[in-house]
């Protein structure tokens, strides 16, 4: 028990030391994607709505011809793609692969045409070959690290006997190579390269950078020392706890469910998540053959599981709940997003899997006290139980290719930046057009951390139509930034917007500059 | 901040006024009545408050010490109490021969009631010390609380802009001279 606190308290300090949130999404574009512009831009500055890391940018003049001489500035959130001077009339094309806090990495493009458009078009940047790799990686890794790890801890602290280790053996591995290419093919996507480019060490380099490195080298080291501890050896029982916490603190070091702010309950809830499952998981393959060996045998072990299996079970729902919670932010998500549609599946599956251990549990485990019979039936249910566990492990590894709702930017919102030495103000307007729209009001000091206020109010004017300034007061939200819902603006037209942010009693902080509102 | 939105509501009949009359630009806002004084010098600061906050009774003006000013002693005033929030300085002031490091930062006038059709003014004496820069405006914000909503007297123009466009509740200021 004091070893699990002192890892939590680890997990915190880990949760604090990584700040803010994950999964990056493109704010605002200047240039604004699409735009038609007199001359070419000195460069396309790209604002995310996190620090990011710069992966593969490329871009593709109005020639239609690949640039290796824009200069690529990386400042926090802002990535400045210098354009070369000499760019040729036409439409460009800036293709971005960044690198979010959870370790992902988010693609997309901005076209614009310097004098009159033309037929460029943006590089196919999605590699079904390379996706479906990454995802059957995963699979393995989940393999490993659940049935494998969780077997053998399952063997040495619950069965205390090495019956049925064939299949944990199997999925070790399977688990150690899954890891490594996992890395490989995570260098690859975030560069955008070839698999041949994994011969060089470029996307192994990038790769070990994000959060995933060092998450990866975790595992990695808790399949050994549970490959070391099928060993009947003195250490067999520490290196298989060693290895089964591991479990837990890989997946708590990166993904985008332990980096969702408040990351000090996500990391741990992760943490506390994944042991649940190892313990589960990892005790169905030797349970399965032990129930085929003489009841006598079985029946202890059965119900030493049993009593241990609720109390993972409900740590499972516990923090899954959570999670979930945390990543959809709204029921609805549930449906209308594919993070969502996984969940739905994902739970639907956890249900069927609860009903069966509830089986198990309350039917079959007494049965099997009664009489030698019910061990078929037992075997087939726990097998069925498996198979379920791969469902659902290929389900959640389809998680790393869409973004949690949590993170989701709504379409295109009209976007302005204003900037002084003092402080620099996001405003998000959507849909940004004449009539209702929202607000959203990013604060940030000039040093582009959170800017703290007592009271925001939002003013809005269109002098060109003799519409005096109109103040609304914004309400600060859960996400940190304010908000002025359903503002009615009955004009198209260059409003002018200011806002007053009430630092102190004493000192108010106002910016104001022009916004072009759409018909 | 349903404040601020009837605050400008209910100052555009002031508007016309204030375009009717012309010579008293500032008669609708806080400000000071003495509207210079020289650096090194002491200065009788003097608050002039000429309405509530949309119509409703002032209860309580605080004032904000700017930087460089030392020495406040608030003039008390019948049925107010008078309360203030001292701090450290920024750097440390000669005083008399003794260094002054902390001091007056904030003023409060509470526990009255001007109701908004009467006029008053709050007062302290304080001394500008030689470090404040001649030929700028020095700057006191005040928060005037009233019984409904609240007035922030508090925008402080920026160096450069000068005229450009006063803000709607500007803070009280006064024109520094330099020593003669």
């Amino acid at each position: 028990m004091r070893l699990f606190a002192a890892l939590a308290t680890l997990l915190l300090v880990a949760g604090f030391a990584t700040g803010a949130s994950a999964h990056a999404a493109l704010v605002s574009v200047d240039p604004a994607s699409g735009s038609i512009l007199k001359t070419a831009p000195k460069a396309v500055e790209l604002r995310f709505n996190e620090t990011v890391t710069p992966g593969a940018i490329r871009l593709i003049d109005g020639a239609g011809r690949a640039r290796d001489d824009a200069r690529i500035e990386a400042a926090g959130e802002t990535i400045s793609v210098v354009m070369p001077p000499d760019l040729p009339q036409g439409t460009a094309v800036v293709s971005y692969r960044v690198i979010s806090q959870d370790g992902h990495p988010v693609a997309g493009s901005v076209i614009f045409s310097v004098g009159a458009p033309t037929a460029t078009k943006p590089p196919t940047s999605t590699d079904a070959g390379l996706s479906a790799l990454i995802w059957l990686a995963r699979i393995g890794l989940y393999l490993g690290l659940f049935v494998g790890v969780g077997g053998v801890f399952f063997a040495r602290w619950i069965a205390w006997s090495m019956t049925g280790m064939t299949v944990p053996r199997m999925a070790l591995l399977i688990g150690i190579p899954s890891a490594i290419v996992s890395l490989g093919v995570l260098g690859l996507d975030l560069l955008g390269l070839p698999p041949a480019a994994l011969v060089t060490a470029a996307p192994w380099k990038v790769a070990f950078a994000t959060s995933a490195g060092p998450a990866l080298l975790v595992a990695v080291a808790s399949m050994l020392l549970a490959i070391m501890a099928l060993r009947s050896a003195w250490y067999a029982r520490a290196f298989a706890m060693i290895a089964f916490i591991g479990v837990g603190l890989s997946l708590a070091m990166t993904g985008h469910a332990a980096t969702a702010p408040p990351e000090m309950l996500t990391r741990p809830a992760i943490f506390f998540h994944g042991l649940g499952v190892a313990f589960w998981i990892g005790a169905l393959a030797p349970l399965a053959a032990l129930v085929s060996k003489p009841a006598t045998a079985a029946l202890p072990v059965v119900n030493r599981f049993s009593r241990m299996a609720v109390l993972a079970v409900g740590m499972l729902a516990l923090t899954g709940l959570g999670l979930a919670i945390v990543q959809l932010e709204r029921p609805s998500a549930l449906i209308d997003t594919r993070y969502g549609a996984i969940l739905s599946i994902k739970l639907g599956l956890a249900v069927l899997l609860l009903a069966l251990a509830a089986l198990n549990r309350f039917r079959l485990t007494s049965a099997l006290a009664r009489d030698e019979k019910a061990a078929p039936a037992l075997r087939r249910s726990i097998l069925l139980e498996c198979a379920i566990a791969l469902g659902i492990f290929a389900l959640v590894a389809g998680w790393r290719f869409t973004p949690p709702p949590r993170t989701i930017v709504p379409e295109t919102p009209l976007a302005i930046h204003i900037h002084t030495d003092k402080a620099m103000f996001q405003v998000l307007v959507s849909p940004g057009k004449a009539g209702a729209n929202d607000f959203v009001l990013q604060l940030m000091t000039g040093e582009g951390t959170l800017l703290g206020a007592k009271e925001v109010t939002l003013i809005l004017s269109l002098p060109e139509r003799g519409i005096e300034p109109m103040a609304q007061a914004a309400s600060l939200g859960p996400d940190g930034y304010w908000h002025v819902r359903k503002v009615e603006l009955p004009f198209a037209g260059r409003w002018h917007v200011r806002i007053d942010a009430l630092v102190t009693d004493f000192e108010q902080i106002t910016l104001e500059d022009d916004l072009e509102l759409a018909p | 901040m349903t404040t601020l939105v009837r605050l400008t509501m209910s100052k555009r009949p002031i508007l016309f006024l204030m375009a009717a009359l012309a010579a008293s630009p500032a008669a609708a806002h806080v400000t000071l009545e003495t509207k210079q004084a020289t650096v090194g010098s002491y200065y009788k600061a003097v608050f002039a408050v000429p309405h509530g906050c949309a119509g409703s009774p002032t209860v309580k003006i605080r004032v904000q010490i700017p930087e460089g000013v030392i020495a406040v002693k608030p003039m008390p005033k019948a049925g107010w109490s008078v309360d203030v929030v001292e701090g450290k300085y920024a750097t440390e002031y000669d005083y008399h021969g003794n260094k002054l490091s902390s001091g007056v930062k904030e003023v409060a006038w509470s526990g009255g009631k001007l109701p908004d059709k009467y006029y008053d003014e709050f007062v302290m004496q304080t001394l500008l010390t030689d470090a404040l820069k001649p030929n700028t405006t020095l700057y006191f914000p005040v928060v005037q609380e009233c019984e409904t909503g609240v007035s922030r007297w508090i925008e402080i123009p920026a160096e450069q802009a000068g005229h450009s466009h006063e803000g709607k509740s500007p803070a009280p200021g006064v024109k520094l001279l330099p020593k003669p």
